[in-house]
C-alpha cells in the first residue's frame, strides 16, 4: 500500500459518498468512513513514514496537468480532516437525520462528502489554478452546509454573510495565484524561496487566507455562521475548515520569500486575535457563539506560533522558531479534536434542548452526564490544563517564546508582549468555559428548555468519546506525536529536519500520567466517600430569600459582567435597564447584548455609505434620452479639454 | 474651385444651422434640414473640380437624393402619422437654443484656429462648420422633447460629421461613403416606424414619457 492507493481509496469513498448520500444514508457512512480511514492512513503514512507522496499527469484540468504532492505539512492537515470529518459523519446520522429533517438530511450527507473531498483537494493540489478551484469548491459546499436549516432567516442571512466574507478572501488569493502565476511563469507551485522578488505577494496571501483562517478582525463572518449552522457542521468549519487558512500561510509562507516584517504582523494579529477572541467569547450568552470566537483565540495561538517561527528564520534562530512552530502546528491539531468535540458536545445540548441561550439552561448534568463530561474534558483542554492536549501545543509555544526572550535579540520585542497577551487570553480562556460549563450544566434547570432534556443517543456518543480519546492521548503521551509534527516543520523549512523531541516533553508526558491517574484515583476516593457517607440535599445558599427560585441564579451576562466591562473599548455593548425605584417596585429590566463590533460598527456603516452613495449616483440613470445625450457631450467636451491641456498624448 | 463658393455654402449651412434651432414648427425643422442636405451634396462638385471622379459624382448625388427627398419624405409621413406640427413644450427654450447655436458657432471658430489642420484646409470653413453642426445636433438632441425634433436633431448632427468626412472624401472608399448613407436612411426609415408605435401605445410623442421604460 502506497499513499497513492490510499488516496485513491480515500477519492473514490468520498465521490460514492457524494453520489449515494442523497438516498442511502448507511451507505453513504459507511464510503464516508472508509474513504476517511484511507485517507488518515496514507497521512500517517507520509507523516510517520518519512517519504513524501507526488503525482504528475499529463492529463489537463482547465488547460494546467494535475499535480498533486502530500508532504508532512499537508499530510498534518489531511490527518485532521479525515478524523473530524468521520467523526462529523457518524455524527451527523444521529443529530440531523431524517425523521427530524426530512428535506436537508440528504442533502447535508451529499454536501458533507463534497466538503471533504473539496478539503483534500486544497490540501493535495500543488498548482495554483487547481488550489483555487478546490478552494471555492470547499467554499461553496461549506455554504450549502452552513445553511441547510435554510428557512430560518438567521440561518440564511448567517450564511450569505459567511458567503460574501469568504469571497472577499477568494479575490485576495485570486490576485495572489495569478500575480505568482505571472512572475514565474507557470502555475506549478512548490519551494521557491531563492525568487527575493516574490515576497510582497505575501501580503496577498495573507490577507485571503486570514478571512478564512478568522483572524481578528476579518473573523466577521465566523461568529453567525458556527452559531447558525448545524452542530456537525460547526465542529468541522471550527475544527477543519478555518484550519485550511492556517494551512494557506503556514503552506505559502515556507514556499515563498516572506518580506522581513511578516513575522512581526503575523505575532501582533495572532496575539490580538487571541486577546480580543476571548474577551468576545466570554461576553457571549450564545454558548455556541462562545465557542466560536473561542475558535477566534485559537487561531491567534497558532499564527503568534508561526509568526515566532518567521522571525526566527530570518534571524537564524533555529531552536526557538522550532519549538514555538511545532506548538502551533501541534495546536492545528488538538484545536480540531477538542473544538470539534465541544461543538458536538454543544449540538448534544442543542438538540436535547432546543435552546442556544445558556441563561435558559442550567442543570443539564442530571439528565445528560456524558455530555456533561465530555463537554467538560473539551473545556479542560481548551483552556490548556493539564493533563490534557491543549496545554502541551501551548507549552511548546510558550516554550519557544520564553527561549526567544531570554536570548535577548531583537525577536525578544516581540516575544515578551505575545507572551504576556497569550497569558491573559488562556486565563480568560478558562474564565469563558468556567461560564459555558456552569451556565449549561451546573444549578438547577433555569426555564422549561432544560427541564426537559433527554442524553444523546450512542451514534452521537461515540464520534464524542474518540475525539475525547484523542485529547486524551496527545496529553498523555505527547512523544509520541511528536516525530509528525517534527517532519511537518522540516518540510516547512528545509534546514530544520529531524529534530529530536525536547527532553522536557517525555517528561511531561510522564507528569501528565501520573497527574492523570492521581486526578482519577481522587475522584474515585471523592465517589466512595460520597456514597459512604449518602449525600444529603439542600439549598446553595438561600440569602434569605423565603422562596428561592431558579431564575435567581447566576445569568451568563452577571459572570462576565467584570471582564465585559474590562473590554468595554471593544465589545460596546448595547444595554437597556430600568432599575427598580422606590419601596415597591413596580418592575424592572435589564437587557445587554454584545454586538459583533467589527461587523456592526465598522464594516456595517461602512457598507450603509457605500450603499448611499452608490443609490444617489443611480439617480443619474433616469430614463430621460435627453440627459442621457448630454452626459456624453460634456464627456466628448471633457476628453477634448483633457486632450488640449495635454493631459493625453 | 474657389474656396469663396465653399465658404459661402458652408455659411449657408450654418445659417441653416440657426433656423433649425430657431424653429417651433417641425415642417419648418425639416425644411432646414434636408436643404442643408442638399447644400452639403453639393460641396464634393464644387470643392476640387479639376479631380472630379464617377466616385465623387456618385457620393453627391446620392446625398443630395437621400438627405433632400427619402429622409424628409419619411420624416413627413411619420409627422402625419402621428398627427403632430408643432414642438410644444422644449427642455430648451428658442432664444436660448438659438444663443447657445450662435455661442458655439463662435467659439467653433475660433477652435478651429487653434487646431493643427492641414494649410489647404486652413482657409475654409470646413472645420469650423462641421463641429458649429455637430454642437447644433446635439442641442436639438439635448433640447427638445418631441421624437421628430430629435431625429432632425440626430440629422444635423450627421451633417456635421459628413463635413469632416469631406476632408478625406478622396481617400474614403465609396463603400463607406453609401455605407453611412444608408444607415442613416434606413435608421430614419426605423424611428418613423417607431414614432408611429410610440404615439400608438403612449397616446404622445414626449420621450419624457419613455422614462417608464428604463429598467
Amino acid at each position: 500500500m502506497t499513499p497513492g492507493v490510499l488516496l485513491s481509496l480515500a477519492a473514490v469513498g468520498w465521490v460514492v459518498g457524494i453520489a449515494s448520500g442523497r438516498w442511502f444514508s448507511r451507505i453513504w457512512l459507511g464510503f464516508t468512513l472508509a474513504g476517511a480511514a484511507a485517507g488518515l492512513g496514507a497521512a500517517v503514512m507520509v507523516l510517520f513514514g518519512g517519504m513524501d507522496w507526488e503525482w504528475r499527469s499529463s492529463v489537463a484540468v482547465g488547460g494546467e496537468p494535475i499535480h498533486l504532492h502530500l508532504d508532512a505539512l499537508s499530510a498534518l492537515f489531511l490527518a485532521l480532516l479525515c478524523g473530524v470529518g468521520g467523526a462529523g459523519a457518524m455524527y451527523a446520522r444521529g443529530y440531523w437525520s431524517e425523521e427530524h429533517y426530512p428535506a436537508s438530511a440528504p442533502r447535508g450527507r451529499a454536501w458533507w462528502s463534497a466538503l471533504l473531498s473539496s478539503m483534500g483537494l486544497v490540501l493535495l493540489s500543488a498548482n495554483g489554478l487547481h488550489f483555487l478551484i478546490g478552494w471555492e469548491l470547499f467554499t461553496v459546499s461549506a455554504f450549502f452546509l452552513v445553511t441547510l436549516d435554510r428557512q430560518n432567516p438567521e440561518v440564511r442571512a448567517a450564511g450569505w454573510l459567511y458567503l460574501a466574507a469568504s469571497h472577499v478572501g477568494t479575490v485576495c488569493l485570486f490576485a495572489f495565484f495569478c500575480t505568482l502565476a505571472a512572475r514565474t511563469g507557470s502555475w506549478d507551485l512548490g519551494p521557491m524561496r531563492e525568487q527575493v522578488g516574490l515576497a510582497p505577494l505575501f501580503w496577498a496571501a495573507l490577507a485571503g487566507f486570514s478571512v478564512k483562517a478568522g483572524v481578528f478582525p476579518l473573523h466577521v463572518w465566523l461568529p453567525s455562521a458556527h452559531a447558525n449552522a448545524p452542530s456537525h457542521v460547526s465542529s468541522i468549519l471550527s475544527g477543519v475548515a478555518i484550519k485550511m487558512g492556517v494551512y494557506g500561510i503556514v503552506r505559502f509562507s515556507g514556499w515563498l520569500p516572506v518580506p522581513a516584517a511578516a513575522g512581526w504582523v503575523l505575532i501582533g494579529l495572532g496575539a490580538t486575535s487571541a486577546l480580543l477572541g476571548i474577551a468576545f467569547a466570554f461576553a457571549q450568552s450564545d454558548f455556541k457563539r462562545l465557542l466560536a470566537y473561542c475558535s477566534v483565540e485559537n487561531v491567534g495561538v497558532i499564527l503568534v506560533g508561526v509568526g515566532g517561527a518567521l522571525i526566527a528564520a530570518a534571524h537564524g534562530d533555529e531552536p526557538w522558531g522550532r519549538l514555538a512552530l511545532a506548538g502551533a502546528l501541534l495546536h492545528v491539531w488538538n484545536h480540531g479534536a477538542f473544538k470539534a468535540l465541544l461543538f458536538l458536545g454543544a449540538g448534544s445540548v442543542l438538540h436535547a434542548t432546543g435552546t442556544r441561550e445558556m441563561s435558559k439552561l442550567g442543570g443539564l448534568w442530571r439528565s445528560m452526564p456524558w455530555t456533561a463530561g465530555l463537554f467538560a474534558l473539551g473545556s479542560l483542554a481548551v483552556s490548556g490544563l493539564p493533563p490534557l492536549n491543549g496545554f502541551i501545543s501551548e507549552w511548546l509555544v510558550y516554550l519557544g517564546l520564553f527561549e526567544a526572550a531570554l536570548g535577548k535579540g531583537p525577536a525578544a520585542w516581540a516575544a515578551i508582549p505575545a507572551a504576556i497577551m497569550l497569558a491573559m487570553a488562556g486565563a480568560l480562556a478558562m474564565a469563558s468555559f468556567a461560564k459555558a460549563g456552569a451556565m449549561i450544566f451546573l444549578g438547577s434547570p433555569r426555564s422549561h428548555f432544560a427541564a426537559a432534556a433527554h442524553e444523546c443517543g450512542l451514534g452521537m456518543r461515540v464520534p464524542m468519546l474518540a475525539l475525547a480519546g484523542v485529547c486524551v492521548l496527545m496529553g498523555l503521551a505527547p512523544v509520541l506525536f511528536w516525530p509528525a509534527v517534527a517532519r511537518a516543520v522540516g518540510s516547512w523549512h528545509p534546514a530544520w529536519v529531524a529534530a529530536p523531541a525536547p527532553d522536557s516533553m517525555a517528561t511531561l508526558g510522564s507528569v501528565h500520567l501520573g497527574f492523570g491517574i492521581l486526578v482519577l484515583a481522587g475522584a474515585a476516593w471523592l465517589w466512595r466517600m460520597a456514597l459512604g457517607n449518602g449525600l444529603r440535599r439542600g439549598l446553595t445558599w438561600d440569602c434569605g430569600y423565603a422562596a428561592p427560585v431558579a431564575r435567581m441564579q447566576y445569568t451568563s451576562s452577571s459572570f462576565g459582567g467584570i471582564v465585559s466591562g474590562w473590554f468595554r473599548w471593544v465589545l460596546q455593548p448595547e444595554r437597556k435597564m430600568h432599575r427598580p425605584r422606590g419601596p415597591f417596585p413596580a418592575g424592572a429590566l435589564r437587557l445587554e447584548r454584545v454586538p459583533e463590533t467589527v461587523l456592526e460598527r465598522v464594516i456595517g456603516p461602512v457598507g450603509v455609505a457605500i450603499l448611499h452613495v452608490s443609490t444617489s449616483v443611480r439617480r443619474l440613470q433616469h430614463g430621460r434620452l435627453q440627459y442621457y445625450i448630454l452626459y456624453v457631450v460634456a464627456g466628448l467636451i471633457a476628453l477634448g479639454v483633457l486632450v488640449s491641456m495635454g493631459g493625453v498624448p | 474651385m474657389s474656396g469663396g463658393t465653399l465658404n459661402l455654402l458652408i455659411g449657408l449651412a450654418m445659417g441653416l444651422n440657426l433656423l433649425a434651432l430657431g424653429s417651433s414648427r417641425l415642417p419648418s425643422l425639416i425644411r432646414s434640414m434636408s436643404l442643408q442636405g442638399v447644400v452639403l451634396g453639393l460641396m464634393p462638385l464644387l470643392m476640387e473640380p479639376e479631380r472630379l471622379d464617377w466616385r465623387v459624382v456618385a457620393v453627391a448625388l446620392a446625398t443630395m437624393a437621400g438627405k433632400g427627398i427619402v429622409i424628409p419624405w419619411l420624416l413627413r409621413r411619420a409627422m402625419r402619422a402621428a398627427n403632430i406640427e408643432r414642438e410644444l413644450q422644449p427642455f430648451l427654450g428658442y432664444v436660448p437654443s438659438l444663443l447657445l447655436g450662435a455661442g458655439g458657432t463662435i467659439a467653433a471658430v475660433a477652435l478651429a484656429q487653434a487646431l493643427p489642420l492641414l494649410p489647404e484646409h486652413a482657409g475654409t470653413l470646413l472645420v469650423p462648420g462641421a463641429i458649429a453642426s455637430m454642437l447644433t445636433g446635439f442641442i436639438l438632441l439635448i433640447g427638445r422633447a418631441k421624437a421628430i425634433s430629435q431625429v432632425c436633431g440626430y440629422l444635423i448632427l450627421e451633417n456635421g460629421i459628413y463635413l469632416f468626412g469631406l476632408l478625406l472624401i478622396h481617400s474614403t472608399p465609396l463603400l463607406l461613403e453609401s455605407g453611412i448613407l444608408l444607415d442613416v436612411t434606413v435608421g430614419v426609415f426605423v424611428t418613423g416606424i417607431i414614432v408611429d408605435r410610440i404615439q400608438r401605445a403612449f397616446d404622445s410623442l414626449d420621450t419624457r414619457k419613455l422614462t417608464t421604460l428604463r429598467e
